[in-house]
């Protein structure tokens, strides 16, 4: 996993005296920071884009970092949203809702979610997915619903399947 | 030739439009704007009271007039506010004018604080977060609404920056609403003299509107539309942000443009969701008011 602090890309690429991700000019130049250092690793790798230390992120500063980053850079590499807080979910989730985006966030107590745009079949399936083992429950999805939210997961690289998923066969 | 223009003995968003009816469409002769009956003026009033010197400033055939509250007390209350400073800029100001910096009080949330680009977008969200305390406490609100607030107001501070073509001002005062609403009430005035939301939006939207093209539906669109003059799709999020806000702690938006002005009404308020046909006034100017929370 390649792990990048976004505070210290806000401090480095715009002030250390901001202690805010707000406004475009400013999250469009912590954006350029992130991809300068998405080119220092593979594609393989998981890029972890950690929020933990910013307090505050508005919502033309989260189209820039996370919308954006996510449009150019979301089917060629992984990503993971780490150390969001409640209000920086305020601001990330709408954005990912316009582009029609999905993104995983853990945050600051590593409870995991899928913010965005995902159909409510492949969001209980994440659930399913994200939750720790002795709380698994089976979802009991329909086996129509099931195709549908693995179509989803392999449009969304959430799964390794290069081809379409076949459709379940007719009885 | 100099025409009077009566700044309202209250002003807030409530009197504005008799302050703008007041000034007329601007042109012509030199205007004074006569506040010395002027008793009381809310973050709203005194910003767009600076925006309308900016434009008579900019576009009369002399600097703009201003007689300064004769109350001391009002007088000095717009000192401390920071109004004085920012309207020597725009006005030659007349009657006794208190010489005392701006300073915090309690109930000044933000000194009104000039908006020219993104530093200063940066500057309004450190000091209102520096506050973010008394904002908890003052209102009854989680974190998370303090939070909300704070995104609120960078992205109406923003919408200057981005869409008004010059600077603005931000002020953020509470208040104990006893008889309106028996309720403190937190208020935001952000205003500009700008090119207005009509003209921002032309570009991009007019061509979809046609005849419908207005003020009233340039508000309509760049608020429950998400337009904006940009083409980039992630653009045009943050009125309907700062929507999102304030109707989940059951708060008030408005925002006048040109002559049309739209608002989010709350449930304790009455105000007209969306008003076309007044007096023409430049820029935007945008009001928010959020209420404590009820104790449950």
């Amino acid at each position: 996993m390649q792990h990048i602090d976004v505070k210290a890309i806000l401090e480095r690429t715009v002030s250390m005296t901001y202690g805010d991700l707000v406004t475009r000019p400013t999250g469009k130049a912590v954006r350029g920071g992130i991809e300068a250092a998405l080119q220092e690793t593979d594609g393989e790798q998981v890029a972890v884009i950690d929020f933990g230390t910013v307090r505050l992120l508005d919502y033309s500063c989260a189209d820039e970092v996370v919308g954006k980053l996510l449009l150019e850079h979301g089917r060629a590499r992984y990503f993971l949203l780490q150390g969001v807080t409640a209000s920086h979910c305020e601001a990330i989730e709408p954005v990912l809702e316009r582009h029609g985006l999905a993104a995983v966030a853990r945050d600051r107590e590593g409870r995991v979610r899928v913010l965005g745009h995902v159909p409510a079949g492949a969001r209980e399936a994440l659930s399913f997915l994200t939750v720790g083992s002795e709380e698994w429950h089976d979802p009991h999805l329909p086996e129509e619903t099931a195709h549908e939210v693995l179509e989803f997961l392999r449009r969304q690289r959430g799964t390794a399947a290069a081809e379409p998923v076949p459709p379940p066969a007719a009885e | 030739m100099t025409r009077v223009v009566d700044v309202p003995s209250h002003f807030d968003d409530r009197s504005f439009e008799q302050f703008a009816n007041a000034c007329g469409n601007f042109t012509g002769d030199r205007l004074l704007f006569d506040a010395h009956a002027t008793q009381w003026a809310s973050p709203f009033g005194l910003v767009s009271l600076l925006a309308a010197g900016q434009w008579a400033a900019e576009h009369g055939p002399e600097r703009p007039l201003l007689t300064a509250p004769s109350d001391r007390d009002v007088a000095h209350y717009w000192a401390r506010a920071g109004f004085f400073t920012h309207a020597a800029d725009w006005f030659e100001l007349h009657g006794k004018v208190p010489r005392v910096a701006a300073t915090h009080s309690s109930d000044v949330l933000l000194e009104i604080t000039p908006v020219r680009g993104s530093d200063d977008v940066h500057t309004v969200v450190e000091s209102i977060q520096e506050r973010s305390a008394a904002i908890l406490a003052e209102l009854g609100l989680e974190a998370t609404a303090a939070m909300g607030f704070a995104m609120a107001l960078s992205e109406a501070c923003q919408n200057i920056v981005e869409h008004a073509g010059t600077s603005g001002w931000v002020a953020v005062q509470t208040y104990h609403w006893r008889r309106r609403l028996g309720r403190r009430v937190v208020v935001i005035g952000v205003a500009d003299a700008g090119v207005g939301f009509r003209r921002s939006l032309e570009a991009t939207q007019a061509d979809r509107f046609g005849d419908r093209w207005s003020d009233a539906s340039a508000l309509e669109a760049a608020l429950f539309h998400g337009a904006s003059r940009f083409r980039d799709p992630g653009r045009g999020q943050g009125l309907g942000g700062i929507a999102r806000y304030v109707n989940r702690w059951s708060g008030k938006l408005a925002v006048r443009s040109g002559t049309a002005r739209i608002a989010i009404v709350p449930q304790w308020d009455d105000d007209q969701p969306l008003t076309d046909g007044l007096a023409t006034f430049p820029g935007s100017q945008v009001l928010m008011i959020v209420p404590a929370q009820e104790a449950k």
